[in-house]
């Protein structure tokens, strides 16, 4: 797949150092945020193909920035990472206009194959 | 001559006990009742009335009526002086010589006190012993067979009263700690999903960074092989929190097809000994005509006994709950309607009922009709509440009729 630019939105610094490495490995650009209103500047600032956004930040709740995204951005494509072990809020924020999720812990192979895939339906 | 004027009495006596177990729902009450009412028709001094522990094995002091308080101070009094013979079970046992009989505990104060003979009615039922009223007279006498007869009655009597409350007690015990059980699963259910999100995060981490490095080593190396192993063992502790997160979950209902009234009766079997013990009526009507669908029979089953027990205790001893199924096959439901002439429920608490932990009784944990709903809604069904203070409470069930379980196969 082509290289995409990737934003990477959790407060888990070990998370978006995997994400970095497995992304970049590949090929793909990745910027890293660690707070919902860091995420949300660099999503109206910069271009992105994909964003990888974890379900609970420490200042938002993941559903506030899918539903900026919706209003400002609808064709940006969001995937959202969940640690909650159970698909009930994925699927809900899918509902509201996500591409896919990931439950953690995921490997990198699932992580690649999910934004393969979500790039290829943009 | 006096032999008419006796049987008189001693009907009043039994008829004033048979008043006080339906017109009271205290026991204590119902045991003064009968120590007073037995002393004074067999003209004794006193009398004593104790109950087996069944815990401790030894008989407490329940009622107590014309004997001093060092009587009722004396203590527990173990069971081998009592039940050695298990064929004076139905048998009042005569005591003239209080001096050697084994039974007498303190025969010189009981002398001193003008004892001069004592009277053992067991209490007993299902040839099991569970008390024993203890009569002392200051003159000895004959007894005639009617008389003892009487005692033994009227023990009786009383052994069956204290097995209905003790039942009641225990199913009280068995439905509290059902409550507490939810509640600890609830609030496990919120612990699990924190711990979750936790171990989660760290174990992204982990098995981002393993099955990355793992394509990195030399394949068949020891590293591919050690990272092969965190990346399976993380997989592993993924499944275990998915499964402790699905066992504090609300399980899906596992529905059979089955009469609704059946169900009903079940639960009724579960709350009844209750009503009757607080002398609520409890009024069944249910539909002749009922026809089968889709059904968890536990879960509709506990959702009838939290709206019954809800009921019981929304009302006055001596209250009324109604229940009721219809067929409506013209909306092709099932009806069914819990009523009660209690309390009612105010304005502003009628829309909070369902919400978890809602409660109004200190002794409540406020999740039955949270629970309830839930069922209700696993079943494609609608509940309504109309309630009036002072005047009673009316909840009325829908539940869909279908041929068919929905998703297939019949659970068993």
């Amino acid at each position: 797949m082509k290289p995409v630019s990737v934003l990477v939105i959790d407060d888990e610094q070990v998370i978006c150092d995997a994400c970095q490495l497995v992304l970049s490995e590949e090929g793909h650009t990745v910027t890293l945020t660690n707070t919902g209103k860091d995420g949300l500047a660099a999503i109206r600032q910069g271009t992105y193909d994909v964003v990888l956004l974890d379900m609970k930040l420490p200042d938002m709740d993941g559903m506030e920035i899918l539903k900026a995204v919706q209003e400002e951005k609808r064709r940006l494509c969001i995937i959202v990472m969940t640690g909650y072990s159970s698909i009930s809020n994925a699927v809900q924020a899918i509902k509201k206009g996500a591409s896919d999720y990931l439950a953690k812990p995921f490997t990198d192979d699932e992580l690649l194959e999910t934004i393969g895939k979500a790039c290829e339906n943009k | 001559m006096t032999l008419p004027i006796k049987f008189e009495n001693y009907f009043r006596v039994f008829r004033d006990i048979l008043r006080s177990i339906y017109s009271t729902t205290s026991l204590q009450e119902v045991l003064n009742v009968v120590v007073t009412k037995t002393a004074t028709v067999m003209d004794a001094k006193g009398a004593l009335l104790r109950i087996l522990n069944q815990e401790t094995q030894q008989f407490d002091v329940g009622a107590v009526y014309g004997l001093g308080n060092h009587y009722i101070t004396k203590g527990p009094v173990s069971t081998e002086k009592l039940l050695h013979d298990p064929s004076e079970l139905h048998k009042v046992k005569i005591i003239t010589d209080i001096w050697h009989a084994p039974r007498v505990e303190y025969p010189q104060q009981a002398w001193d006190e003008g004892i001069r003979m004592i009277l053992d009615v067991p209490m007993a039922i299902e040839n099991k012993m569970r008390g024993l009223i203890r009569l002392y007279l200051t003159k000895p006498r004959t007894f005639t067979s009617d008389e003892l007869d009487f005692l033994v009655t009227v023990a009786e009597q009383c052994a069956c009263i204290i097995e209905r409350v003790r039942l009641a007690e225990n199913q009280q015990t068995h439905i509290t700690h059902l409550a507490t059980q939810m509640e600890k699963m609830s609030s496990l259910g919120r612990m699990a999903a924190g711990v979750a999100h936790e171990i989660n995060n760290p174990l992204a981490g982990i098995l981002l960074f393993s099955s990355n490095m793992s394509k990195k080593v030399d394949p068949g190396s020891s590293l591919e092989k050690g990272l092969k192993i965190i990346i399976r063992e993380t997989l592993r502790c993924k499944s275990i929190i998915q499964g402790l997160l699905e066992f504090a979950r609300d399980k899906p209902p596992k529905k059979v097809m089955a009469d609704i009234n059946d169900v009903i009766r079940t639960a009724i079997g579960v709350v009844e000994n209750q009503f009757y013990v607080r002398h609520v009526s409890l009024e069944r009507h249910l539909a002749q005509d009922m026809v089968k669908t889709p059904l968890d029979k536990n879960q509709v089953e506990q959702m009838f006994i939290n709206l019954l027990l809800n009921a019981l205790h929304a009302v006055e001893d001596h209250g009324r709950v109604s229940v009721k199924s219809m067929l409506d096959s013209e909306k092709n439901q099932i009806e069914i309607e819990i009523a009660d002439n209690g309390c009612g429920i105010s304005v502003e608490n009628v829309n909070k009922i369902f919400e978890p932990f809602f409660t109004t009784r200190t002794d409540g944990t406020g999740l039955g009709l949270a629970v309830s709903y839930g069922i209700i809604e696993n079943h494609r069904g609608n509940i309504r509440v109309s309630s009036k203070l002072g005047e009673g409470t009316r909840f009325v069930i829908d539940f869909p009729i279908l041929d068919e379980i929905p998703g297939g196969k019949e659970d068993t």
